[in-house]
């Protein structure tokens, strides 16, 4: 039989006459988005349908654009398989993190006072988190090339990693010192309410009225998840270790990992852009200066409550520390 | 191992629901991107998924699944088993990789939007576990035929097909569009998990595993059989979106979104799964035939799964139950006697043996669709083979966008009359196959009153030279690609001379 005769190709017909043969991470992600800019409108449908129209406006018209987005790559250029063995690896780094802690009974052992902290600060922090995953996930439906759209997917995937990691913890805390820890109001009760929560509430409800799949993308990665990123992992972790609790500690430490990936593409993303297009700078920095002060009065609400901590972390240092995340990666952008 | 069950903190993990302030509803969750059919905000929050996983089991379960598969792909690739396959067979899985490769990974835009604008944090993790199935679909499904490229050039359509204007990937674009890259969250899930996944995809790949095992396809065979089992546990989005729409006595806007989409999947896949079952799979390996498979799986299990939930057959089962005994027939002769049109080299499938068994399946097979295939035998034996080539072009639904088969299955007795049905709307005159695609057209036909068929885009002039091999260009097909007789005319050859029929012509 009758596998037909014609010249081997080296690639897909699609990447052209190449020299080198594609990776799988190209092959498997190049030229995937066949709807963007696609003639005489995105989808198979009424060219005015309104979903026509979203994406028209959206995607095609958004602001953020230059002439080919498919020159981008992942610096860490993950695929499916790669990204959950990556991420398969450090699970179970984090299942025996907690094997150790469960055994030496450590939850039992925290500081009541300390508890007290963690009602405050950390028990609620899956709802904005799950906003960011959300959000995540509306820049990978919206973003003109795979290469983008995978980026975002596997970063909203970590949120929910971080997520669930946060929700274990929350009932093992529950179980050693009081149910009420893991009931829905000690989270969604300071979330709605409580005055520290509103400044990040606020911020994050703005965040999800966005349908620009730019400046969606500029306010989550550039602005709002660098800050929340350096409090929940950095500052987070740091507060524990000089409260004694050292698996939270290295919990929250584990997750830099997932920001410092969001961090790379980030900075790839922008850097690609403003060299594609030096013009690209100004939108950045006109998204900017909504969002970094948006960011920024969402850290300087919950920074008291670090504050508050028996071995307190001064809350002005954790602001700094969230505007600085933000200014690093936004750095990007002005090159 | 962590000391606590996952069903003790896994509700901490899907209660993130709350009531906005700084923003409406309708800003947040749009009508357009999440249609929540008047269903209150809270009744949404009690939105149960019916298969529980976390994320530490979802990769570890993946990565495994992905290291066994990678390893059977990597030792299929040094031995000679691609090069063995049976015509037909290769038939089959060219013509599925172009059809749902990229489509696979497309549909995790339609998870992503079910993971944005689902209307309860459960729901939204479950979609973000489909939003990465479906990357993983895509990625495995493009990137076994790019291992196979340098065997099967026309491999190449995995990749390319979505970027074309080929007939029926212009038909599977205006589906699979329809169905999630341009569908709201709601209706997905009726529409895309429930009807689709669980009913349709369910049947196609395990049915093809199965299949491709016996063949001896370990590489398909181990394949699809894994994507399956992250089908099978994204597509219960569907059961809980079902559960609240009729709780909340919204029972008639879940029946019109399934009705809708049934039909719409039926038509798609008549045509790439009719074809692979009955006619390009090895006879010696066929277990069902498409009919028996479509009682069995479709007909009786999944039609009790939705009566389940109150949900009843839709409107058009008996023309459903009708198309089953004819339509897939009429596709498979319109694509052998259209070959140049797709990618794959179809494969005739009517060999004495095969006959005798589509006789059996389908009795009466041989006095209807039997005598194109005799006519078209005999001018291949004359020495004609181009009259079984086309000269023109059939027909094209405007809704279902496939060739109108409604002169087949009149001449093969199953319809009162071979005319297809026609409405004007504002001037234009649509054409349709049958009563429910009309019916779909006119559910949103501001979804598709603007579409132009390809039938359509040739007599407007958008196709020049409007001729075949303008068309053909159209499409994407270069001369090469364009699709021959898999078998090299075998069939015909083995076919016993036929004395009846009228005198040879190009009519199929």
């Amino acid at each position: 039989m009758a596998t037909t005769q014609r010249p081997r190709p080296k690639t897909w017909s699609l990447l052209g006459d190449v020299k080198r043969r594609p990776s799988s991470y190209e092959a498997t992600a190049a030229k995937f988005n066949y709807h963007y800019k696609r003639e005489p409108a995105p989808f198979e449908m009424d060219p005015q349908a309104p979903f026509n129209r979203l994406y028209l406006e959206h995607r095609e018209g958004s602001p953020f654009t230059v002439e080919d987005w498919e020159g981008f790559k992942d610096p860490a250029k993950l695929t499916y398989a790669d990204y959950v063995m990556l991420q398969h690896d450090r699970e179970t780094y984090v299942d025996l993190l907690t094997d150790h802690h469960e055994a030496a009974e450590s939850v039992a052992a925290l500081d009541p006072a300390w508890v007290a902290t963690l009602r405050d600060l950390f028990v609620p922090l899956r709802f904005p988190l799950h906003v960011l995953q959300m959000t995540g996930l509306y820049v990978g439906q919206m973003a003109p090339t795979a290469f983008i759209i995978n980026c975002a997917n596997f970063q909203a995937a970590d949120e929910l990693r971080r997520i669930q990691r946060i929700a274990y913890h929350t009932k093992s805390l529950a179980v050693g010192h009081g149910d009420d820890l893991a009931e829905t109001s000690t989270a969604r009760g300071p979330w709605e309410q409580s005055a520290a929560w509103q400044p990040l509430r606020e911020t994050l409800e703005r965040l999800l009225t966005v349908r620009d799949w730019g400046e969606a993308f500029v306010a989550l990665n550039v602005a709002v998840k660098p800050a929340l990123d350096a409090v929940v992992d950095q500052q987070l972790s740091e507060l524990a270790s000089r409260n004694g609790d050292e698996y939270l500690s290295l919990l929250m430490a584990e997750f830099q990992l997932d920001a410092q990936r969001s961090r790379d593409w980030t900075t790839a993303l922008l850097g690609y852009a403003v060299e594609q297009d030096p013009a690209m700078a100004d939108v950045v920095a006109g998204w900017l200066a909504t969002w970094q002060p948006r960011a920024h009065a969402a850290v300087a609400g919950l920074a008291p409550l670090f504050g508050a901590a028996p071995n307190p972390l001064d809350p002005a240092l954790v602001v700094a520390a969230a505007d600085d995340a933000v200014l690093g990666v936004a750095a990007a952008a002005t090159r | 191992m962590p000391r606590l069950a996952r069903s003790e903190w896994y509700d901490l993990t899907r209660d993130m629901n709350w009531d906005l302030t700084y923003a409406t509803e309708e800003e947040v969750f749009p009508e357009l991107l999440s249609n929540g059919f008047g269903v209150p905000t809270h009744d949404w929050w009690t939105w149960d998924e019916p298969y529980k996983i976390t994320y530490a089991e979802y990769v570890h379960n993946q990565a495994g699944k992905d290291a066994g598969l990678f390893s059977v792909n990597n030792v299929v690739g040094r031995s000679k088993i691609f090069e063995n396959l049976d015509p037909g067979w290769l038939a089959a899985v060219t013509a599925h990789y172009g059809a749902i490769a990229v489509a696979e990974y497309q549909a995790g835009i339609g998870e992503a939007r079910m993971a944005r604008f689902g209307r309860a944090a459960a729901w939204r993790n479950m979609a973000t576990y489909g939003a990465l199935d479906e990357t993983r679909h895509g990625q495995l499904q493009t990137y076994f035929p790019y291992q196979a490229l340098n065997k099967e050039p026309r491999l190449d359509w995995a990749h390319k097909a979505y970027h074309t204007n080929e007939w029926g990937i212009i038909a599977s674009r205006h589906l699979f569009d329809d169905m999630f890259t341009a569908n709201d969250a709601v209706s997905m899930a009726i529409q895309l998990t429930f009807t689709f996944e669980t009913g349709f995809t369910n049947l196609q790949f395990l049915g093809m595993a199965a299949d491709a095992m016996k063949i001896g396809d370990i590489d398909f065979g181990s394949l699809i059989p894994s994507i399956q089992t992250d089908e099978a546990r994204h597509a219960q989005q569907g059961e809980p979106t079902l559960k609240i729409l009729v709780a909340a006595g919204k029972k008639d806007i879940a029946q019109a979104l399934f009705d809708k989409m049934f039909w719409r999947a039926w038509k798609v896949f008549a045509l790439l799964t009719g074809l692979s079952m009955d006619y390009y799979t090895p006879l010696a390996h066929r277990t069902h035939s498409f009919k028996e498979f479509m009682e069995e799986f479709i007909n009786t299990q999944f039609i009790d799964q939705f009566r389940d939930f109150g949900l009843e057959p839709p409107w058009y089962w008996d023309r459903l139950h009708n198309e089953m005994s004819w339509v897939h027939h009429a596709y498979h002769l319109g694509v052998y006697f259209w070959r140049p049109t797709v990618w794959w080299n179809p494969v005739a499938g009517v060999g004495p043996e095969e006959r005798a068994w589509l006789e059996e399946k389908y009795p009466g097979w041989n006095d209807s669709f039997g005598t194109y295939w005799d006519q078209m035998g005999a001018n291949i034996r004359a020495g004609h083979p181009e009259l079984t080539l086309p000269e023109t072009f059939p027909v094209v639904c405007n809704s279902c966008q496939l060739p109108v088969c409604t002169p087949a299955g009149y001449a093969a007795g199953y319809l009162d009359s071979p005319l297809p049905l026609q409405l004007t709307v504002d001037g234009r005159l649509y054409t349709f196959c049958s009563e429910p695609c009309q019916w779909v057209f006119e559910q949103t036909p501001e979804q598709f009153a603007g579409h132009t068929s390809i039938i359509d885009r040739l007599l407007g002039g958008v196709i020049q030279p409007p001729t075949i091999p303008g068309a053909l260009a159209y499409m994407g097909l270069s001369p090469e690609e364009c699709g021959q007789d898999g078998t090299d005319y075998d069939w015909a050859h083995a076919t016993a001379p036929v004395t009846a029929g009228p005198a040879a012509s190009g009519a199929a």
